[in-house]
């Protein structure tokens, strides 16, 4: 009977391969299936349940399944989130050009400011809030990973908004769609693939938080929730090596079938809707979007569609919707309301400011000073990292990005590797490292480089591959040495993407400056001065002056820096070395 | 009797630097019912906005538009525009980018697939439903964005250049093709409107050719158009008309007398405008002009021979003309003694030449006097400024850039353009 079902729903999908795939793909997608069902009830007794800050981790391997299904469902639901804030501040911000005005530069420094800095005082609020259940802990997880990847998914379809071209706009005119049909025809598909890539950023920046927030300890307290992230560190912790390697194999088995099964087939489907014509011949192309494209199950809802759509009766024509007279007064009603929130917001934060001010007020010059030494630290391990980072990716991604048959056969691995969370085996490593007796400062930096490279790999990788091949020949041509056509041709092609990179980069390095300045391991604590371990250490304390002076001097020191030194870089390489034009 | 009517329309944009640019002053325009009527002007001269007017894509500033009568407001349900750059939906299939718009008027599903389809088939699309348009040739997408437009049974259909960006063969198929559907007079569409750069398809389309320019730009005559259809380009009664719409356009634009010589008090103040013809472009022109008997060639020859539209040959020899390396009597373009001997001269002296030119044009008198005065370190910003007050009528970003090309040509100056700074040479 079931194997009847499957036949009618991916019979056409057979004649696309030599054996029989259908059974076990389908048997994967039911227990997938089953799986996400089991998870949403085992988080729904987490989030309800009482709460225990010291959540008892199974170390057995079968346990490990559940784990993973907590943790996929809490990455699932911030992503569910992340993406209704694109769609309404994006929305609003293009839209309404009173909101554009103040959203924009707010998003901006949002997302420039290392989140991780805001994780001990978001979770010390939400326990404080929410005593009881375990729903602070879950909730402060959720805050953390959607503030590390809504802004850049806002951003992306924010400018697809804005850049929509115009004779797609006066089409839409001209032909009066409304609203819903002007985002469902035109607005939503333009700004797909900047989005899906996005988000395919920002999930994997996700998982790297989830780990984090999951096993987040602060000295003697330990906040836990049950997911894979803790699962590690109470590996670590108990020095139990086959928990630490199956955990770390996990992960990569759901980072792989995540790329394979997800990511891969979105990729594929958002190309229909780029605006180039040209096909690029290494067109993204994924084997589960063809099955469903020739499945019968597919044509078979088109038939569905079609028939309820002859089905409709169409409501007559509202012929006021017409004339542009009458919507000025709808239009108005709606940016007064617009205005109304922004007030409000506006508010908040003043608010916000006030409060933070006289928190602030109470933190003495010594401890600024300690602070700022502190900072400076931090800073020169960021910068020492990036370094090291720009050093070993330049010449590999320059490789990589100029052998189109090399980037072929590489660039999935890199895919799989940047989007597997490293922060999830920063215990263990520091661990080993302080037991070689390297100390927690190098290693801080060496921990940094592993979670920052590959964002400077790919954006080498990509400028690499954006180099015209007319340029490129003429370096031959001419018989350039090695070296000259590296200084006058290739670095400075690459310059703006390692500009992007290097932004990126140093976000990243900051964020990891927190969970790396100060590990427990071993029963153990090790901290090594910096803005990272001040944090941690005045959590611990639960000094609320002191936690919210670092978090803020380290979302100051990374605008500030942003604005002082990439800006100008960015600028530059956008003016000076850029091959658009 | 009148389909649309615009009265005492005027468009003006808001420019960069407060700038106020006027595109259209004062134009009183019919479409009469069942009309091909077309528009020719130079670049820049308001066509495509007029149509855009006159379809509700754009309000006036001033005056008003008319349909059968009434005062139009918002978008005109009976126009329905066809785009030069197509404007095909690229994620939608043919058949979806047609339903689209009949969608859009929320009509029911049968009728949206009916008339589709009905659209389809007027314009010979069958078997290319299921296609997308990154598979269709650039005629082909034509065809579909006619068809999207003719599904919506418009009274007016408003065209915006649509062959331009279509190979020779194709648009001349496609201009018979909608020629037949438009002379079908049960059936809508009523009038043709039509934008066009090539006065041959003007005069084999058009009821009436409504030529415009001047800076604001208005309607400078009206043509009337009586050749019977259908039309042989080759009769001597098409070509009689193309020549008197050639000797119109060269009167208007190459004027032998200057028209209006500025007042003596103003003389100060007022600058050329720049014609903005790339420098390689002149160059182009003189040399072919070198290859003609005697360095004498009709203007509109030099359309033919070059393939140039003839808005863009009229920009470049007004550009040669201001430097005074050719003349226009008439509607021809000669050689001016100077002309000569820069065809004549090596690169060097080309320059020297070039230069000297420039420096008889008041224009460049005053930049170069400006990076005098900042001390040979003149802002981008500030230039422009200073054209913004002295050209209110010009296109700022435009005549910046010829400025700046035809001053690099001459070493009159250089452009730093990353820092936004001209320099002396």
């Amino acid at each position: 009977m079931l194997n009847r079902v499957f036949d009618t729903m991916w019979g056409q999908a057979n004649a696309l391969f030599a054996f029989r795939r259908r059974r076990w793909l389908d048997l994967l997608v039911l227990v997938a299936l089953v799986g996400l069902m089991y998870g949403l009830v085992i988080v729904g007794r987490e989030w309800t349940g009482a709460q225990r800050p010291t959540v008892e981790i199974d170390l057995r391997v079968t346990a490990l399944p559940k784990y993973m299904l907590l943790s996929i469902v809490r990455a699932g639901v911030a992503y569910l989130i992340s993406i209704t804030l694109t769609f309404t501040l994006a929305f609003w911000a293009a839209k309404d050009p009173f909101a554009e005005r103040l959203l924009v530069p707010i998003l901006d420094i949002l997302q420039s400011v290392p989140i991780l800095a805001f994780l001990p005082p978001v979770i010390l609020a939400m326990l404080a809030i929410f005593p009881r259940s375990n729903i602070g802990l879950e909730l402060s997880a959720a805050i953390l990973i959607v503030t590390c990847q809504a802004w850049n998914m806002i951003f992306s379809f924010y400018q697809s908004l804005k850049t929509i071209p115009p004779e797609l706009e006066e089409l839409a005119t001209t032909y009066q769609l409304n609203w819903y049909q002007r985002v469902r025809w035109i607005e939503l598909p333009l700004a797909t693939p900047g989005l899906v890539w996005n988000s395919m950023v920002s999930v994997a920046n996700g998982w790297f938080f989830l780990m984090t927030a999951e096993a987040f300890s602060q000295g003697s307290l330990n906040f836990r929730l049950a997911g894979i992230g803790s699962y590690m560190q109470a590996a670590v912790d108990a020095g139990d090596t086959t928990a630490k390697w199956s955990a770390v194999v996990a992960m990569l088995l759901l980072v792989v079938v995540l790329d394979r099964l997800l990511w891969k087939p979105v990729m594929a489907w958002s190309q229909g809707f780029q605006l180039d014509e040209n096909l690029r011949p290494e067109r993204p192309k994924s084997w589960i979007l063809d099955v469903w494209r020739r499945s019968r199950f597919r044509r078979w809802l088109e038939v569905v569609r079609s028939e309820w759509l002859l089905k409709r009766i169409p409501k007559p024509k509202d012929v006021a919707r017409m004339l542009p007279q009458e919507p000025e007064q709808r239009k108005r009603a709606a940016s007064f309301l617009a205005a109304g929130l922004l007030a409000l917001l506006l508010l908040a934060l003043a608010f916000a400011g006030f409060k933070l001010w006289s928190i602030l007020s109470l933190v003495n010059g010594a401890d600024w000073t300690r602070l700022l030494k502190a900072g400076g630290m931090s800073l020169g391990r960021v910068l020492a990292s990036t370094a090291l980072v720009t050093l070993w990716t330049i010449p590999i991604g320059l490789w990589i990005g100029l052998h189109p048959a090399v980037a072929k056969r590489i660039q999935p691995i890199v895919q799989v590797s940047a989007s597997y969370p490293v922060s999830l085996l920063f215990a263990a490593i520091a661990a080993w490292l302080l037991k070689l007796k390297i100390g927690l400062g190098i290693t801080s930096v060496l921990l940094m480089v592993l979670s920052t490279q590959w964002y400077l790999l790919f954006n080498i990788i990509a400028g690499a591959q954006a180099i015209p091949s007319d340029l490129r020949e003429m370096g031959k041509a001419f018989r350039l040495t090695r070296w000259k056509r590296f200084t006058t041709l290739y670095f400075p092609a690459i310059f703006p993407f390692l500009v992007t990179g290097w932004v990126t980069a140093t976000g990243g390095a900051w964020n990891a400056s927190i969970i790396t300045e100060f590990v427990s391991g071993d029963g153990k604590t090790f901290a090594t001065f910096g803005l990272g371990s001040e944090l941690q250490l005045a959590t611990a304390a639960g000094s609320i002056p002191l936690i919210t002076a670092s978090s803020l001097l380290m979302a100051g020191l990374v605008v500030l820096f942003n604005r002082l030194v990439w800006l100008p870089l960015y600028r530059m390489a956008e003016t000076r070395y850029t091959l658009d034009r | 009797m009148n389909l649309c009517e615009l009265k005492g329309v005027q468009m003006r944009f808001p420019g960069p630097k407060g700038q106020v640019k006027r595109v259209l002053e004062d134009i009183n325009l019919a479409v009469k019912v069942d009309e091909v009527l077309c528009l020719v002007g130079p670049n820049g001269s308001g066509k495509s906005t007029l149509l855009r007017i006159l379809s509700g894509l754009l309000q006036p500033t001033k005056g008003e538009v008319r349909w059968h009568g009434e005062k139009l407001r918002g978008v005109n349900q009976s126009v329905s525009m066809v785009f030069q750059t197509f404007a095909l939906v690229p994620w939608m299939t043919v058949e979806e980018n047609v339903r689209m718009v009949l969608r859009a008027r929320d009509l029911a599903e049968e009728e949206v697939r009916e008339k589709a389809a009905a659209a389809i088939h007027k314009v010979g699309l069958e078997g290319f439903e299921e296609a997308f348009p990154r598979e269709l040739s650039r005629g082909t997408k034509q065809r579909v964005g006619v068809a999207r437009a003719l599904a919506v049974d418009p009274e007016i259909l408003v065209m915006d250049d649509p062959f331009s960006q279509v190979d020779a063969l194709t648009g001349e198929a496609l201009r018979q093709e909608i020629l037949d559907i438009w002379s079908d007079a049960d059936n809508n569409p009523s009038s043709v409107v039509l934008v066009s750069h090539r006065i041959t398809e003007a005069v084999l389309m058009a009821d009436r050719i409504a030529i415009l320019g001047g800076t604001p730009s208005a309607i400078r005559t009206m043509v009337e158009n009586p050749l019977p259809r259908p039309r042989d380009p080759r009769s001597a009664g098409f070509l009689r008309l193309v020549d008197q719409l050639h000797d119109i356009i060269a009167s208007a634009e190459l004027p032998d007398v200057q028209v209006s010589a500025p007042q003596p008090e103003l003389a100060d103040d007022v600058l050329e405008p720049l014609p903005h013809a790339h420098t390689a472009d002149i160059l182009g022109l003189l040399e072919f002009l070198d290859t003609q008997q005697g360095g004498n060639c009709d203007l509109f020859h030099v359309v033919t021979h070059t393939h140039v539209p003839f808005e863009k040959v009229l920009t470049i020899v007004k550009g040669a003309e201001m430097l005074e390396l050719v003349d226009t009597p008439r509607r021809s373009v000669v050689l001016t003694a100077l002309g000569k001997k820069f065809v004549a001269a090596d690169m060097d002296a080309r320059k020297d030449i070039w230069k000297a030119q420039l420096l008889e044009l008041k224009l460049f008198r005053v930049v170069r006097d400006l990076i005098e005065l900042h001390e040979g370190e003149l802002k981008q910003d500030e230039l422009q400024h200073e054209l913004a007050v002295r050209l209110p009528m010009e296109n700022l970003e435009l005549t910046f850039g010829t400025l700046v090309a035809w001053g690099r040509f001459g070493e009159l100056f250089a452009y730093r353009e990353d820092r936004g700074v001209l320099t002396p040479e």
